[in-house]
């Protein structure tokens, strides 16, 4: 009888995984020799981690010179919500506080179309909805964030140049100079800024730009099991979002006739989603 | 016909954006245009007298200029009460942004309150200049700084104070105009908001604002004359009544096209516009705002204006209708400020609006703000008389 | 002292003046030294954004101590997901290469609940060719197993299909003979 090989199960042997945590930390030291040079800001810690933005961190930064794009896939999204979670849990954002959020659309047989996000998805999708009492044909999620407008209407509002788009396309929050006005939070068309009940400033989703800095990829994206936000850098023409957004398909952005441009797109996007 | 194509099957779910939940601008942010709406009304009437020469006006002319002080000098109170960091609320002086009309704000102010705080010294110099002459100690060098250090009341000097205060009265037409009319364009320039985004908000917010600054002062002037137990000037009464008329069935006319245009071009977000009217704000715009406070004062006017009242009439009913309008203005400023916010982002709900008690932005906070500009006329109307026995100024 | 007729005058313009005169100086003082180097913003508040801590260190560095999970995890099917995620970031648990607090773990129903927050089959949103979803109890009855099992004691949370897998291998020798 053949009996098939099993691998040498390694909680039954602690010295077989000693050695393995060091030859991990070998390998891993290896390969990063050479790339967590300068860009990271003296005094911050470095991390283990091997770059995820590719060819970000081995040389300086022209932050002149930067383009990035963020790019969702309707397609692939399974409303899991560990994008809202990671995402509360790297800015420790305030409950009833959405930097980030799913929602959930609901098409009946007549068309209906009936969307949710109860707590912006940070539980996941757990249930299927029963307030409602039709058949339900259809369903799909859809992930918001940031849509980092070219011409952003928040900036165009703000009083004191609290809010900003910077030269690599970020538009950031100045918490040193904001008035706490909810001016910006007025103008956004897509909902995406909130008033911090702690500094009482205006806050929002940055596309994680202190980790896109460090060359790592922003923390909804990192832990997005299925692949469906995706971010990248467009001056890299071999990045999936540079592919993706040079191709022949089909990406749509929110509310293109409010006429802000903005630089996250999506792919697969339905047309019931405002 | 097909939800598909239809757009206020949009409602069906109620979906609101979590971010879109809580209402930013609260009451003290009604309050704001409200108060900056009285002191453009309010001088308006006072630029009726001394620019355009409307000689039954004079009894009431001194009085609309103290009377828009006492309000522009608390005009900044709900504003830095709303703001999350009112300590830094000088940054908007410091780094104003040159495309935001909210930055305007504070230097508008400044100039408003300089041509303002002019004319109404320019005004009483010859009455400060008795005051300092007459008194002693430190109430004589008040009266000094409020003249400048200058007791010259030669008909020289008074030919000047004329010119100078012509000057300044014209030149207040534009400032104070510009002052409540970038409010309206705060709202106007947000293209977000189908409900507020309009080129004719500032429009809007002028007109109603000369209507609230009407009223206002024909309340006022007829409530102390009563409290002081004088006698009321009826020909005054009946000019501002008239303007009054005049004013706000432009304003009314204009709040109408807004509510009209929406409904027949049939754009983009109108459903989220429509079905606010008809929803969540149907009892405060189509009962209070345009039933009893719009057609009611159009009635009331119309019977006033158009046909030969008697004094006594006139001036109850002048009161009467005054008030009914300052609710009107405050409606509409209610409306369009909390009622845009309640409109999600998402063009498929509507949020709702708690007000608070106690908070800073609370209805107690509310009633102090609009309690504090009438305590400021009082203590003001003891530095200048509303009144002068000795009328000598043109 | 006698003023002329237009001293109060000369002296509200001079007044003006000087007002305006230092207004201005103290815009220029209080503006922050680095506004207006890219554009109307306080330009370092770019570097401040960009200095700010990171939480979640990416599986990477949690793959640096736990090489036993990190073998598991990487053959199976939840290579994809985030250890972080059911776990917690990163920086709650290590600093400065030390750890000085334990990551939760899920026990019991929270493991149910966790699990179905993505394979529940009653969302019908779930694409099959991304995920593979069930329903409960309805999958617990078709494997012929107590209902109040948790999705673990099947299920390896880390590769879950490591012990199916071998369970099945098993069951096939047996009935190939």
């Amino acid at each position: 009888m053949d009996r098939p090989h099993l691998k040498p199960d390694f909680a039954v042997n602690p010295c077989f995984s000693k050695d393995r945590r060091r030859f991990i930390r070998k390998v891993l030291d290896g390969t990063i020799a050479g790339s967590l040079l300068l860009v990271i800001p003296a005094g911050a810690e470095l991390p283990v981690i091997p770059e995820q933005i590719k060819g970000l961190r081995d040389k300086a930064y022209d932050i002149q010179k930067q383009q990035f794009a963020f790019i969702v896939d309707i397609t692939r999204c399974i409303g899991c919500g560990s994008c809202c979670v990671a995402d509360k849990r790297e800015y420790n954002v305030p409950d009833g506080n959405y930097r980030t959020w799913v929602e959930r659309y609901l098409k009946d047989y007549e068309d209906n179309v009936y969307v949710d996000s109860p707590n912006g998805g940070l539980d996941g999708y757990q249930e299927p909805r029963d307030d409602l009492d039709v058949k339900i044909r259809d369903t799909f999620f859809v992930p918001k964030l940031c849509n980092m407008c070219q011409e952003p209407s928040c900036v165009q509002v703000c009083p004191v140049g609290a809010t900003f788009k910077t030269p690599d396309g970020f538009v950031l929050v100045d918490h040193k100079r904001c008035v706490g006005c909810a001016y910006c939070i007025q103008a956004c068309p897509y909902s995406v800024r909130f008033l911090h009940p702690e500094s009482k400033t205006a806050d929002k989703c940055t596309w994680c730009y202190h980790r896109v800095r460090r060359g790592l990829l922003p923390a909804c994206v990192d832990v997005c099991p299925t692949g469906a936000r995706k971010f990248g850098d467009l001056n890299d023409a071999e990045s999936e979002v540079a592919q993706i957004l040079k191709g022949p398909g089909v990406l749509t952005v929110l509310k293109k006739e409010m006429g802000n441009w903005p630089a996250l797109y999506y792919k697969g996007l339905r047309r019931e989603v405002v | 016909m097909n939800s598909a194509h239809e757009g206020s099957a949009y409602l069906i779910s109620n979906y609101v954006l979590p971010n879109d939940l809580h209402v930013h601008w609260s009451m003290m942010i009604v309050l704001y245009p409200y108060l900056s709406g009285l002191v453009d009304g309010a001088f308006i009437v006072a630029a009726l007298y001394y620019v355009f020469g409307v000689q039954s006006l004079k009894p009431i002319a001194r009085f609309s200029l103290i009377f828009a002080l006492a309000f522009l000098l608390c005009v900044g109170l709900p504003l830095n009460l709303h703001l999350g960091r009112p300590e830094r609320g000088l940054n908007m002086m410091v780094t104003p942004s040159p495309t935001s009309a909210m930055a305007g704000g504070g230097y508008l102010y400044g100039v408003t309150f300089l041509v303002l705080i002019l004319l109404i010294l320019f005004l009483y110099r010859i009455h400060l200049v008795m005051q300092q002459q007459q008194s002693q100690g430190l109430k004589k060098l008040f009266y000094q700084v409020l003249t400048f250090g200058s007791d010259n009341v030669s008909a020289e000097a008074l030919a000047l104070d004329k010119k100078v205060i012509r000057f300044l009265a014209a030149l207040g037409i534009p400032v104070a105009t510009v002052f409540h009319g970038y409010v309206g364009f705060l709202f106007g320039g947000v293209k977000a908001n189908p409900s507020w985004s309009t080129p004719l908000m500032p429009v809007i917010f002028l007109f109603s604002a000369c209507v609230s600054g009407i009223s206002g002062i024909v309340l006022a002037y007829i409530v102390i004359k009563k409290i002081r137990k004088a006698a009321i000037d009826v020909a005054c009464v009946r000019t501002l009544i008239n303007t009054l008329y005049g004013f706000f069935i432009l304003a009314f006319a204009f709040e109408m096209l807004e509510v009209f245009s929406h409904s027949y071009l049939r754009t983009g977000y109108h459903h989220m516009v429509e079905g606010l009217l008809n929803g969540p704000l149907h009892t405060s715009f189509w009962i209070w705002q345009v039933g009893i406070c719009s057609f009611g004062p159009l009635l009331i006017l119309s019977g006033l204006c158009l046909f030969k009242v008697r004094d006594g009439v006139l001036v109850v009913g002048g009161a009467i209708v005054s008030f009914i309008l300052l609710l009107q203005v405050l409606f509409m400023r209610w409306n369009v400020i909390i009622g845009g916010q309640l409109i999600s982002k998402s063009a498929r709900g509507y949020t709702e609006f708690h007000p608070e008690w106690f908070d800073k932005e609370g209805i107690v906070a509310v009633v102090f703000v609009m309690a504090i500009p009438f305590i400021l006329l009082f203590i003001l109307s003891r530095i200048f008389p509303l009144w002068l026995e000795n009328e000598n100024q043109a | 002292m006698k003023s002329t007729y237009n001293s109060h005058v000369k002296r509200i313009i001079l007044g003006i003046i000087v007002v305006a005169i230092c207004g201005y100086g103290a815009k220029r003082v209080l503006t922050p030294a680095t506004f207006g180097k890219y554009g109307h913003y306080r330009a370092d508040a770019i570097e401040e954004e960009a200095g700010l801590d990171i939480r979640h260190y990416t599986n990477t560095s949690c793959f640096s101590c736990h090489a036993w999970e990190a073998q598991t995890h990487l053959e199976g099917k939840h290579q994809s997901i985030s250890c972080e995620f059911c776990h917690g970031a990163y920086a709650d648990h290590v600093r400065e290469d030390k750890k000085f607090a334990a990551l939760p773990v899920k026990r019991d129903q929270e493991i149910v609940t966790l699990c179905m927050r993505c394979h529940n089959s009653a969302i019908t949103a779930r694409p099959h060719d991304v995920i593979k979803t069930v329903v409960l109890p309805g999958h617990l009855e078709e494997q012929k197993v107590k209902p109040t099992h948790t999705c673990n004691q099947c299920h390896h949370q880390h590769a879950p299909l490591k012990y199916i897998n071998r369970a099945k291998a098993m069951v096939g020798i047996k009935e190939a003979s």
